[in-house]
């Protein structure tokens, strides 16, 4: 279980602009796996690809050349209904700002994704319920996103992207706009699900104190993966420190 | 610098300044249009033959000034809440107020002005086209007709100018007194939508009843006379308001119990509404009035146009009459298969006219009565020489006669006393058809054929049905003309209005929608929660704006020949498909802007 891969992603190139225009190559050629139930990072300098990296491997954003497989399935010439359709039961987002609607309770944010493939009412309460309970959220369920502090969101946003049990859970910088105490709220719980539901992971952060909760760190610089950190059965603290150590010698 | 900067702002949204513009275009093309008619004297006192019309037209003058103040208030609002951001980062990088404050009355009297001139010149055309339309399809005939009319020009310009004047002090203020960072996240943050029960129960019931103090005082306009149109207006005004504004959240929370609400985005489309709501409820109470307004302009202006056979049914029974009918006239009388025909045989006398009166007593001649005093309905009643000899209504039989005997009293004779009068004999023929409107171009050639052989006959003296059918037409197509002026004028308004306030909510919702296409739904849902959450917004006030209507046409049931509720439906129907235009115009605008 531990070896199968849930994402495969091969020689993935980003060139943004139109041909003939100004371009930018953002993405040189990327190759990695994730395994089924592992918590990986993504680390690396401001411009150095990260959110570009991310938005391809959630298919928010189509590569120039290269593939990405998810659970089995070539995500990278999908359209229309198909994407829209695997977006909504394959992968689960968490960005910087909380991306609530803030027109709904907590509760409705939650429950869109049930509601979008008309799953019948009464299973949608007690889903609801259960993913709330886990992320702590439970008193909240009635209050808008606005009534809600900025931990509370993240923790909305995070029940909202994962009530449809993803096979990838993908987070841009969801520790961004939190204080230290609400990060590593969050960041705990992304540890817990990880390990109780075996959620795959993909964490996006510039911050070396989020990274030392993943399992696995990728560095990218320049538009490809320069480096990798295992944690293996270290402490976060140590594991931590070695971030910080890669970091002052990789950023040169 | 600035002014560069200023430039590009421009350039990066010129999709949203194309809505701005189309719609400014558009409400000072239907503005000029308006007044090119409601300001041309010679128009209207040609056309209506009724000294109301120019009240009506000043009337709703007024109402389309105010409706274009709001217009414009909302039009500015969309402009500002588009530059708030760029005025915002201008001030950050320390652009001085005094420089921004240039710039904004440039860019908001650069936008006015040219959007008027434009609209004047299009409502110009508009005018042309839109007369050339109504004249051909409602076969109405219009005199003094001119599109372009300087005063209404000067009106049109003058207007707009001075509110966009005020628009951008306005702006000013509103810009240069907040501060810069708030500028640059004035996002607002919606607020959870309340139920206060008591509050909103006490709002429905004087929502309710003024109300029905509206309706009553329409209904009751044979007492009240104009003071009840003025009363229905304000009192209809407040109901409407506070039954929107009580009803809808109420509304939103009992629908979101059903299990629809749980399907696809209906969730979602319902919260949407109820927060939107609060700032809905002022432009859609006035979306409803004048809807009412609108689509009560145009069912009077048909209605009255309806009247125009019935007018002429009532006047006399019969479609015509010739003296001396030739061959070929009672051949063309034959082909319109008659459903009442006469011969009478007189004699002329000095001052009189001598008929048989056993050929009266054999083919009684009918004459249309009036039901009972002040009533506009008739009833018809077949008289004999000697009733018609006393009756009031006699007058219908010498308007059917040649031009020279039209004046003449008539005398009925035994046929021993007939026989005595020496002058030469000669023979009405009086026919009625089944509908004279059918069978207008054939009584046409008949009119003609006769008013040769007799030179004093003119159009208005040809006296039977077909004579008043010309006169009451002639008379009631200005007045169909200006009810449906005003009708198309008045939508054209209120629904470019509603099209904006909703527009203006579509660059917060860009993030809404953005946000609902990550998580995973599918184009066709966003499309379809698009299309239900903008038809609600229309549909409400139609609604509404419909029942305004129905109860509003009882005001008429005193002036029209029978009900003013007959062949509603066409109105309607009009009415409901240049609604509909507008909605599908707003649908895509805002999908173009939201699902970019
Ligand atoms: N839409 C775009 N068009 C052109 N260039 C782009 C676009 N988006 C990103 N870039 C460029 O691609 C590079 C990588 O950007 P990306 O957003 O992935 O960086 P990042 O690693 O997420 O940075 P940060 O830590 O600041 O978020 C940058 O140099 C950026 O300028
Ligand atoms: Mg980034």
């Amino acid at each position: 279980m531990a070896n199968t891969p849930i994402m495969t992603v091969a020689d993935l190139h980003k060139t943004y602009g139109k041909p003939g225009t100004k371009q930018y190559e953002a993405l040189k050629g990327i190759d990695f796996e994730v395994n089924a139930g592992e918590f990986v990072g993504i680390m690396g300098a401001s411009g150095s690809g990260k959110t570009t990296l991310l938005n391809m491997l959630a298919t928010l954003d189509q590569p120039t050349s290269g593939e990405v497989t998810i659970n089995q399935q070539p995500i990278t010439h999908l359209k229309g209904n198909q994407l829209a359709d695997f977006r909504a039961k394959e992968i689960g987002f968490i960005f910087q700002d909380f991306n609530l609607l803030e027109t709904m309770t907590a509760f409705e944010n939650i429950a869109l994704p049930l509601t979008l493939q008309n799953v019948a009412a009464k299973k949608i309460k007690p889903a609801v319920e259960m993913v709330a309970s886990q992320l702590g959220i439970s008193q909240f369920l009635n209050n808008y996103p606005n009534e809600l502090s900025g931990g509370q969101k993240q923790r909305v946003a995070a029940a909202r992207a994962l009530i449809n049990e993803p096979a990838m859970l993908f987070g841009d910088e969801p520790t961004g706009a939190l204080d230290s105490k609400s990060a590593r709220e969050l960041l705990d719980l992304f540890t817990t699900i990880n390990r109780e539901q075996a959620v795959s992971i993909l964490l996006v952060t510039h911050d070396p104190f989020s990274a030392s909760y993943c399992q696995r760190i990728l560095f990218i610089k320049d538009g490809k993966i320069g480096q990798e950190l295992h944690r293996g059965d270290r402490s976060r603290t140590d594991f931590y420190q070695q971030i910080l150590d890669t970091l002052g010698t990789f950023e040169q | 610098m600035l002014t560069k900067l200023a430039m590009t702002g421009f350039k990066n949204r010129w999709r949203d300044y194309l809505v701005l513009f189309s719609g400014l275009i558009m409400s000072s093309a239907i503005f000029y249009m308006f007044e090119a008619l409601a300001t041309n004297k010679q128009f209207l006192s040609s056309n209506s033959g009724i000294s109301l019309a120019g009240q009506i037209f000043q009337f709703g003058s007024v109402l389309l000034t105010i409706i274009t103040l709001v217009y414009i208030s909302y039009a500015n609002s969309f402009l500002l809440s588009m530059r708030k951001r760029d005025y915002g980062l201008f001030m950050l990088v320390g652009a001085r107020k005094s420089k921004i404050g240039q710039l904004i009355w440039l860019e908001t009297l650069l936008v006015g002005i040219t959007a008027t001139i434009v609209g004047i010149a299009l409502g110009t055309i508009l005018t042309v086209g839109v007369s050339k339309l109504l004249v051909s399809s409602l076969g109405l005939t219009l005199h003094h007709f001119a599109a372009w009319y300087t005063p209404a020009a000067s009106t049109t310009l003058l207007l707009y100018v001075g509110l966009f004047l005020l628009a951008g002090f306005f702006n000013l203020i509103a810009l240069t007194k907040t501060p810069a960072l708030k500028l640059l996240h004035s996002n607002d943050q919606p607020n959870r939508p309340r139920l206060k029960p008591f509050r909103q129960l006490v709002e429905v019931i004087i929502g309710l009843i003024s109300i029905a103090i509206g309706y009553w005082a329409m209904s009751d306009l044979k007492n009240l006379q104009m003071a009840g149109i003025g009363i229905a207006l304000v009192t209809i005004v407040i109901g409407t308001y506070l039954l929107f504004n009580a009803i809808f959240v109420w509304l939103v929370v009992l629908l979101k119990q059903f299990n629809f609400a749980h399907r696809g985005l209906n969730g979602f489309t319902l919260s949407q509404l109820s927060f939107r709501i609060r700032n809905y409820t002022k432009i859609l109470s006035i979306v409803a009035m004048l809807f009412a307004l609108a689509l009560g302009a145009i069912t009077v202006g048909m209605g009255f146009h309806r009247q125009v056979p019935l007018m002429a049914n009532s006047s006399n029974a019969y479609d015509m009459g010739i003296v001396n009918a030739t061959t070929a006239q009672k051949k063309q009388i034959a082909k319109l298969n008659p459903t009442n025909q006469a011969n009478y045989h007189f004699k002329v006398g000095k001052k009189v006219v001598y008929y048989r009166a056993s050929e009266f007593n054999q083919h009684p001649f009918t004459t249309m009565d009036q039901k009972s005093k002040n009533q506009i309905d008739s009833v018809a009643k077949q008289n004999n020489a000697k009733q018609l000899a006393k009756s009031m209504t006699s007058y219908q039989l010498s308007q059917l006669q040649a031009s020279a005997n039209q004046n003449m009293s008539q005398v009925f004779l035994s046929d021993a006393a007939y026989a005595k009068i020496t002058s030469k004999q000669s023979t009405l023929t009086i026919f009625a058809t089944k509908d004279v409107a059918k069978h207008m171009n054939a009584l046409k050639h008949l009119a003609a054929s006769q008013q040769r052989r007799d030179k004093g006959l003119t159009e208005s003296m040809l006296g039977g049905r077909y004579g008043n059918y010309i006169i009451v037409n002639g008379m009631y197509s200005g007045l169909e003309f200006m009810g449906f002026f005003l009708g198309v004028a008045f939508l054209a308004m209120l629904a470019s209005c509603l099209m904006f306030k909703i527009l203006s909510g579509a660059a917060a919702d860009r993030n809404r929608y953005k946000m609902l296409n990550k998580i995973g739904t599918r184009q066709s849902q966003l499309r379809a929660a698009i299309r239900k959450e903008i038809a609600v917004l229309f549909i409400l006030p139609g609604i509404v704006g419909v029942i305004h209507v129905l109860f509003g046409l009882k005001m008429f049931t005193f002036i029209m020949v029978g009900s003013p509720y007959t062949g509603i439906w066409l109105p309607f129907l009009i009415f409901a498909a240049l609604y509909v235009i507008y909605y599908l115009i707003t649908v895509s605008i805002y999908r173009r802007i939201v699902l970019e």
